[in-house]
């Protein structure tokens, strides 16, 4: 069953906040919606930065993602949660995350449980990298602070862990203030970062 | 789960999310399908390297306390047990408790006490199948205030296999 939160997201062209819905729970129409908006948005981006010259290490690394098929992988699972963020008529970021089996790696933490972020993406016209005007501003943030309020209502104390994906490596460090724990070896060489209970108060704050 | 969000928060990270691009996740669907409980014996572990990890005893007894209505402290009282150790078998999956306790919840909760060794870490899981189902019973419960249908049911049919082996 889908829960809806009220939020506010931020348009950046207009300077203003707008009204937002925070979707824990989405549906399969919703994520194939979400799908059939961002992929030939994306198409068309990915075509106009090829034939500019933009090399590829720019380009979005998440543009293969397919989150129908994400949503088809783990709907039966009671561990995996989908969150939404639906604005305007359209989804402006989602995450998946997975509350069972993922433990702290950080030593004051260690073996402790928390939420994995399994992955977080903001639709492409809200991406700085390859949009010159982004529309929508704060989805990473509330998407976190989605991923922050499950650990705590599964009594993990927010802690909260991620793999990210290199262009967003110094917003996970700097912005969210997240532990570094450096490269993965075992997740493609993606830097894991994870929130202690202390940085996640402090994230909220 | 409802979120609220102050005004004053929004404006500050607003102008903190400004420039930067967010994501996260790995880039090969294959990792998620690899972790899915359905689809490997262990897929839970998979995302924590060679850590020594055994989330099944914990969620099992949260559940059945839980299921019986008792808090942490009723609990230990009843199987007389530390208080602390019982908090840390639920939050903590690498912790291993000592043998005199799971005997006590084993008697407590009319489980066996072999298995709740094996799942415990006391013991070597000698049944793949234990393992296995201890995975999918881990990755299938939630950590909520009150049992859902589904965690009752998964708690259920857990139990059931523990004591049909």
């Amino acid at each position: 069953m889908s829960v809806t939160s009220l939020v506010h997201l931020k348009d950046r062209g207009a300077g203003r906040f707008v009204e937002a819905n925070l979707i824990d729970g989405l549906t399969r129409e919703d994520v194939e919606k979400a799908d059939a908006d961002w992929k030939p948005f994306l198409d068309e981006q990915i075509k106009r930065m090829e034939s500019t010259g933009i090399p590829k290490h720019k380009w979005p690394q998440h543009r293969h993602w397919n989150w129908r098929e994400k949503y088809d992988a783990t709907e039966e699972y009671l561990a995996y949660r989908m969150f939404g963020i639906e604005c305007q008529s359209q989804m402006q970021g989602l995450m998946l995350a997975l509350t069972a089996g993922k433990n702290s790696q950080i030593a004051s933490q260690r073996g402790r449980p928390l939420v994995y972020v399994h992955f977080l993406a903001a639709a492409p016209w809200n991406l700085a990298s390859i949009v010159a005007e982004p529309r929508f501003s704060l989805v990473g943030s509330i998407l976190v602070a989605a991923a922050i309020h499950l650990s705590i209502e599964e009594e993990f104390q927010g802690r909260i862990g991620l793999h990210s994906l290199p262009q967003s490596d110094d917003w996970y460090r700097k912005t969210c203030g997240m532990t570094d724990l450096g490269p993965d070896q075992t997740v493609e060489n993606l830097r894991y970062f994870e929130m202690t209970p202390e940085q996640a108060s402090e994230f909220l704050r | 789960m409802k979120i609220n969000f102050s005004k004053e928060w929004l404006i500050k990270r607003a102008a903190l999310d400004e420039k930067h691009d967010v994501s996260a996740g790995t880039i090969n669907l294959n990792r998620l399908r690899a972790s899915s409980p359905a689809t490997k014996a262990e897929p839970v572990q998979a995302f924590t390297e060679a850590e020594s990890s055994n989330p099944a005893f914990g969620r099992l007894i949260n559940l059945w306390r839980r299921k019986k209505g008792l808090r942490i402290d009723e609990l230990a009282e009843k199987a007389r047990i530390d208080v602390a150790e019982l908090f840390e078998i639920e939050r903590n999956s690498h912790y291993t408790p000592e043998p005199r306790t799971v005997f006590q919840l084993a008697k407590t909760f009319g489980l066996p006490q072999e298995k709740m060794l094996e799942l415990s870490g006391n013991l070597m899981i000698r049944d793949s199948s234990l393992g296995q189902e201890a995975v999918r019973f881990a990755a299938r419960s939630e950590s909520v205030a009150k049992l859902s249908k589904d965690e009752q049911r998964a708690l259920e049919e857990f139990v059931k296999f523990l004591s049909e082996k």
